[in-house]
């Protein structure tokens, strides 16, 4: 996978991640089914919005974008600055699966770094429901995952 | 009570006479196959023809499965619950295809090997904390086990679900009362305030205001607990723990205002005994908030130490009092059931709660 610095945020890096997450399908499928239009959103300093999707659709994981927010119709997103993006995946490669501090929910709970914003209630329990799964994803971002072949 | 045993059918059925009624007399859908989604066969795959079709009103009260030949002469199992917007939720075939595939193991799936000995004042808030939450979680068990069996069985679906809900919440317990003695801590206290909350749900007069109570309030509060609990965990153990968890709380939760909103929609004059029973409930809230048993474990797991929480204060707190109350009004407000303006709550507690205060036009 490219160095975060270099490729970050682009279709690509989020190709790879969930290339690396669906390596192990066996641990993705102990995590169960999960249904859920993820968006994520990366602040830049000259404040435009890039936006990904990431799409759970049982045991499969798809990454789509860039794309608008309206165009992917997401029901949750996590929103935050390049920075906070850069430090949490910065944090996974160096050290493996997030610790709370460096979680989805941890980032997420204050709404400081990040942001998890919904339309309505049944966005926000979505994201608590399939948080392991969602977290395992981001996780794959850790370099000592293997590589999937042809990729990296 | 005679079960009917006939004893000549014994000897024609020896001789070779079979009776055959079931196979001749049958209005079954011959024919109609359940196709596998991509996941398997789920519920949602099976509820085809006359067999996906839920009646508003059950019309038997009998455990014959809906869409069966049903015997004239069943006996009536005395269900109370017929109404199909008594349990129901648009939601409640995935949630429990969602329940059983999520399933874990709270000997097996937490790294308890990873436990390493904490700040005393940590350890001491974290067992509080595992003890308050064992104690809490089995009666999201109990109540929908004293409901089940009312149920009629035309509603399988919720039934199942429900069932789920027991599983998940015998886990919570289970976890939790491991958690508080597996690092040598053990447990804590178990208060008065939380048990007269517990005997709420229990007590509940009727499925609605029971379901208001745990699904949607009391449930909703845990699921902030767990979140607090996985941002705040002092290891990889406690954040698994409370990571799984949140999963299966947030399906309960999700299962109780997508309820809510299905009663509401068909029966929209029963949203003031929601609303009556939701005055009461939130009482609890304000409670919670006046517990040292919940308030200062959190506090202490957030500060670091009894000191630090003590320089905190409120702040300490903050967080999981604006998330506690912040989504449980976007849940109502999901299942149609506006409850700003109405919150019997103190001041002090939704200060800061986007929305929880109405606004006066000027």
């Amino acid at each position: 996978m490219s160095a975060i610095t270099e490729s970050f945020p682009s279709s690509a890096w989020f190709d790879d991640l969930v290339a690396r997450a669906q390596v192990d399908t066996t641990a993705m499928e102990r995590l169960g089914v999960a249904e859920l239009r993820f968006g994520m959103e990366i602040v830049l300093p000259d404040g435009s919005r890039p936006f990904f999707g990431l799409v759970l659709d049982g045991y499969d994981i798809d990454a789509i974008g860039p794309i608008t927010e309206s165009e992917f119709a997401p029901e949750v997103v996590f929103s935050g600055a390049l920075d906070a993006w850069v430090e949490m995946i910065g944090w996974i490669e160096a050290n493996g699966p997030a610790d709370s501090a460096h979680s989805l929910n941890g980032l997420t709970i204050a709404g400081v770094p990040f942001e998890a914003r919904s339309s309505d209630a049944m966005g926000s329990d979505k994201f608590y429901r399939f948080m392991g799964t969602l977290q395992a994803v981001f996780d794959a971002a850790w370099s000592e995952l293997p590589v999937p072949a042809g990729r990296g | 009570m005679s079960l009917g045993l006939d004893l000549s059918y014994l000897e024609r059925s020896a001789r070779g006479e079979f009776d055959l009624g079931w196979l001749k007399e049958t209005s079954s859908e011959w024919g109609m196959r359940a196709v596998p989604s991509k996941t398997g066969l789920t519920m949602r795959d099976i509820a085809i023809g006359s067999y996906g079709v839920v009646p508003d009103h059950a019309p038997r009260r009998t455990m014959a499965p809906r869409g069966s030949d049903v015997a004239s002469d069943v006996p009536d199992m005395g269900y109370t619950i017929n109404d199909k917007s008594e349990v129901w939720a648009d939601n409640v075939l995935d949630l429990y295809e969602e329940a059983v595939s999520r399933q874990w193991s709270a000997t097996r799936d937490i790294p308890w090997g990873d436990l390493r000995p904490l700040d005393p004042d940590v350890e001491h808030a974290m067992c509080q904390l595992a003890t308050v939450l064992s104690e809490v979680e089995m009666v999201a068990a109990d109540f929908p086990a004293k409901w089940l069996w009312r149920i009629n069985h035309d509603f399988i679906e919720a039934k199942m679900f429900l069932c789920t809900q027991v599983m998940d919440e015998a886990r919570h317990t289970e976890v939790f009362r491991k958690r508080a003695l597996a690092n040598g801590g053990g447990l804590g206290k178990a208060t008065a305030v939380v048990e007269r909350f517990l005997q709420l749900i229990l007590d509940a007069e009727s499925y609605d205001e029971g379901s208001a109570l745990m699904h949607l309030l009391g449930e909703g509060i845990v699921l902030s607990l767990f979140r607090a609990g996985a941002a705040l965990a002092p290891s990889p153990v406690e954040q698994q723990i409370f990571r799984l968890c949140m999963q299966d709380e947030a399906r309960h939760v999700a299962y109780g205002t997508m309820h809510l909103r299905y009663r509401l929609e068909r029966d929209p004059s029963v949203a003031e005994d929601f609303h009556a029973y939701l005055d009461k409930g939130e009482e609890i809230i304000a409670m919670i908030f006046s517990t040292p048993e919940i308030v200062e474990p959190t506090a202490i797991l957030a500060a670091g130490s009894v000191e630090a929480a003590c320089a905190m204060g409120a702040e300490a707190g903050d967080v999981l009092r604006r998330q506690i109350i912040g989504d449980y009004l976007k849940r109502c407000d999901h299942a149609g059931l506006d409850r700003r303006g109405r919150l019997h709550l103190p001041d002090a507690l939704i200060a800061g709660v986007p929305g929880a205060q109405v606004e006066v036009a000027v």
